[in-house]
């Protein structure tokens, strides 16, 4: 997949739809050859891409990338999120209004629905070292514009800035997807995206720490919260020098040798739109997403001036308590993904559709439970288990994801990302922008809305496997994946052969049967046009 | 499930400790006087950190006698006015004392006295710009408040005064701004440019 030059969009890269998603290493699986003759620290497949994964080891060039990307990711979650444990101290130095603060949170998330857009471009014309680095160091300035900040106006246009850097999503995925065979990329990608998302996390615990550091070493508290702003500033910088100097698009190299390449047919873009558009499946995984990771986003914005302000915490004991919402993170994801694998190995499709249903109408229960907690053990408690409901979710959507569709996979996984962003800045427009309820009405009315936003994930059927209540189509010869997955073609791109590679999907996404797949015999049409 | 059992009867129980102390503002007597003159002008906005108030308080001798006798300390503070509370939970006011958060700076504590009480305060520099008033309370023996005297009148709408905070820009800050900004910039294009000539070179040769 290293040399595709496809319109911007339709790349497939970063996003994957093979079984076994979750699996950490394939170098024993006979059916991907190891390049032998290549002289890398991981065993490698025929493209040198990495069969392994080995998160301790910073090999270069596979794991070395890897955590050059998800530590430029993580940067951007910090910074993005970086003002919200101090809102505090920054509503009294702007004399913010609860609407001020509401607009701002929402603007941190609306920059990046159109920049993550913009970054699967980039990424296919620069390549992802570049994209990334263009990215972090451009950003760098608006994060050290938060010294010139001195209105409500100001503050919010440069919190919209710095919401740009969270594009740094796509890149990594991207970049991921270029070093790591597809047989282990849903891991590498799930563990890349949760690591990254602790970033939230990671800054409520940080900034209010800076911040004390800096008051105590002589700065007023107007002043000191601009100083501590600085540190994800340089973050960025030394990120961005680190992926110049330390990184590479490729194993092999870097961007020239991309652009020898050419042997995957070009696809049309407006077609691949058409596909993932007119699928009513995309449209109610949007939703979706933007009550797992949309609300993970805006809890990550008003969590901390919760604590701050309901329990008269001081600040860095109220990021703390915030700080174990984002970091759970680190787990929580890459177990929503496997949860989502373990239930398709028995009940196929409808398990992972179960999964997703139990794990997010949980974490919904919880922020309710969030809201109305009087007591500081009871409330945290409940943020806990919130935390895990919906990170889960996050990780079980993407294990659906890949299944929605073959051609239009990279758009689908767009506009998913981009309604993760979306249900945040609308969720924290309907309950934490105006003074009619306190926060705590408002988380637990967030929690109404997920668990109520949850009950479409029913609705998505596939004939070939069913949905949460109803079983798989009984006509096995007219419903099965190969048509599922052909309906995305007309007669004359099949004439060209250009389905090929959807079929060849489909014929791995048997698994997605559950336990009946052992009893199913392939239909005889789909492997006479593989022969061909 | 015991365990719902457990979350029922604690949330429960926090209910109802969470109501059996606190004491009102309603319940308090206004027996004190508070007067403040700001200086150097009234009417002026103060500059926090630069300007200061004076204050006087004493007991409002038309009350009886011997009302005063459990006071035994009086602590003044700043108080946000209801215009500086609008569309801000954070400074809202609740008649429980314990919840009330009308009044967040402290200005001075001293034991209590019936009269000849005078402070002169220069507005710290942590106090947010807003429109403001002074209450002073007495608190008794047991350190609760028994009695209570402000600047302005019941509704909180005359003799309040503006504080204009100080800025927290500074322009150290500013040019350390702009200088890691172009740093970031210029080392991203620099790197740029140098590995495309470079790559143009090793093309060439």
């Amino acid at each position: 997949m290293a040399g595709e030059e496809n319109s911007p969009g339709s790349s497939m890269h970063g996003v994957t739809g093979k079984e076994q998603t979750f699996a950490f290493s394939v170098a024993s699986d006979p059916t991907i050859p190891t390049d032998s003759t290549a002289k890398f620290a991981l065993p490698v497949d025929s493209e040198h891409k990495s069969k392994v994964f080995k998160i301790l080891s910073f090999a270069n060039p596979h794991m070395r990338t890897f955590h050059l990307s998800w530590i430029s990711f993580f940067t951007c979650f910090v910074s993005t999120f970086a003002a919200a444990p101090l809102v505090p101290i920054i509503r009294d130095d702007l004399n913010l209004t609860k609407t001020d603060i509401g607009n701002a949170g929402i603007a941190s998330v609306s920059g990046s629905i159109f920049s993550r857009l913009v970054m699967g471009a980039a990424c296919d014309l620069l390549g992802p070292r570049y994209a990334c680095a263009f990215l972090i160091m451009l950003s760098a300035p608006t994060v050290f514009c938060m010294s010139f900040v001195s209105s409500a106006g100001g503050y919010i246009v440069v919190r919209f800035m710095i919401g740009f850097s969270l594009a740094t999503f796509v890149s990594c995925q991207y970049w991921m997807s270029t070093m790591f065979n597809s047989r282990i990329i849903g891991l590498v990608n799930g563990t890349a995206a949760g690591w990254g998302n602790m970033g939230g996390g990671a800054t409520q615990l940080l900034m209010p720490v800076l911040y004390e550091l800096i008051r105590r070493a002589g700065a007023t508290p107007f002043t000191a919260w601009r100083i501590a702003f600085f540190i994800p500033g340089w973050l960025h910088v030394i990120m961005g020098l680190l992926v110049l100097g330390l990184g590479q698009d490729l194993p092999d190299g870097n961007l020239s040798t991309l652009q020898k390449k050419g042997d995957v047919p070009k696809d049309q873009f407006s077609k691949v739109l058409w596909y993932a558009i007119t699928n009513y499946r995309t449209w109610i995984f949007v939703l979706l997403y933007g009550m797992s990771l949309g609300v993970e986003l805006t809890t990550d914005n008003v969590i901390a001036g919760y604590f701050f302000d309901r329990f008269d915490l001081k600040l860095h004991t109220a990021g703390t308590i915030a700080a174990t919402f984002g970091m759970a993170n680190i787990v929580s994801r890459p177990f929503g993904g496997l949860m989502s694998d373990i239930a398709a190995r028995r009940f196929g499709m409808r398990g992972r559709l179960w999964n997703l249903w139990i794990l997010q109408t949980a974490g919904g229960i919880f922020c309710i439970c969030l809201g109305r907690a009087n007591t500081l053990p009871l409330s945290i408690t409940s943020m806990i288990l919130f935390s895990i409901g919906a990170q889960a979710a996050c990780g079980a959507t993407f294990g659906i994801i890949p299944f929605l569709s073959r051609r239009s996979l990279g758009v689908i996984s767009g506009l998913t990302g981009a309604g993760g962003n979306f249900g945040s800045g609308l969720t924290q427009l309907l309950f934490f922008t105006s003074s009619n309820y306190s926060t705590a009405t408002g988380l637990s009315l967030m929690g109404i809305m997920i668990v109520a936003c949850t009950i479409p994930v029913t609705l998505v059927h596939f004939p070939q496997w069913g949905s949460m209540f109803l079983p798989p189509s009984k006509d096995a010869s007219k419903f099965n994946e190969e048509s599922y997955y052909g309906s995305e073609w007309n007669e004359e791109e099949k004439e060209k052969g250009l389905h090929h590679g959807s079929l060849k999907f489909a014929e791995n996404s048997r698994s997605e049967r559950g336990r009946r797949v052992l009893s199913v015999s392939t239909p005889p049409n789909s492997t006479n046009s593989m022969c061909v | 499930m015991a365990a719902a059992l457990l979350l029922v009867s604690s949330i429960l129980f926090s209910c109802l400790a969470a109501s059996c102390h606190g004491v009102t503002l309603s319940s308090l007597q206004k027996t004190l006087i508070v007067f403040v003159t700001a200086s150097p002008s009234p009417g002026q906005v103060l500059k926090a950190g630069e300007d200061s108030i004076t204050l006087t308080w004493s007991f409002n001798n038309s009350f009886p006698a011997r009302t005063d006798s459990a006071y035994k300390t009086v602590q003044v503070k700043l108080c946000f006015a209801p215009i500086s509370q609008q569309d801000r939970a954070w400074r809202k006011t609740e008649d429980n004392l314990v919840k009330d958060k009308t009044c967040q700076y402290k200005i001075v504590a001293k034991p209590y006295s019936p009269s000849n009480n005078t402070f002169s305060w220069t507005v710290q520099r942590d106090v947010p710009t807003g429109t403001y008033f002074v209450r002073a309370y007495a608190y008794n023996s047991a350190d609760e408040e028994v009695a209570y005297g402000q600047t302005t009148d019941a509704h909180k709408t005359n003799n309040l005064f503006q504080v204009k905070a100080i800025s927290g820009r500074h322009v150290s800050l500013d040019i350390a701004s702009i200088c890691f900004s172009s740093f970031s910039i210029v080392s991203l294009f620099g790197f740029f440019f140098l590995e495309k000539r470079r790559a143009k070179h090793s093309q060439e040769n």
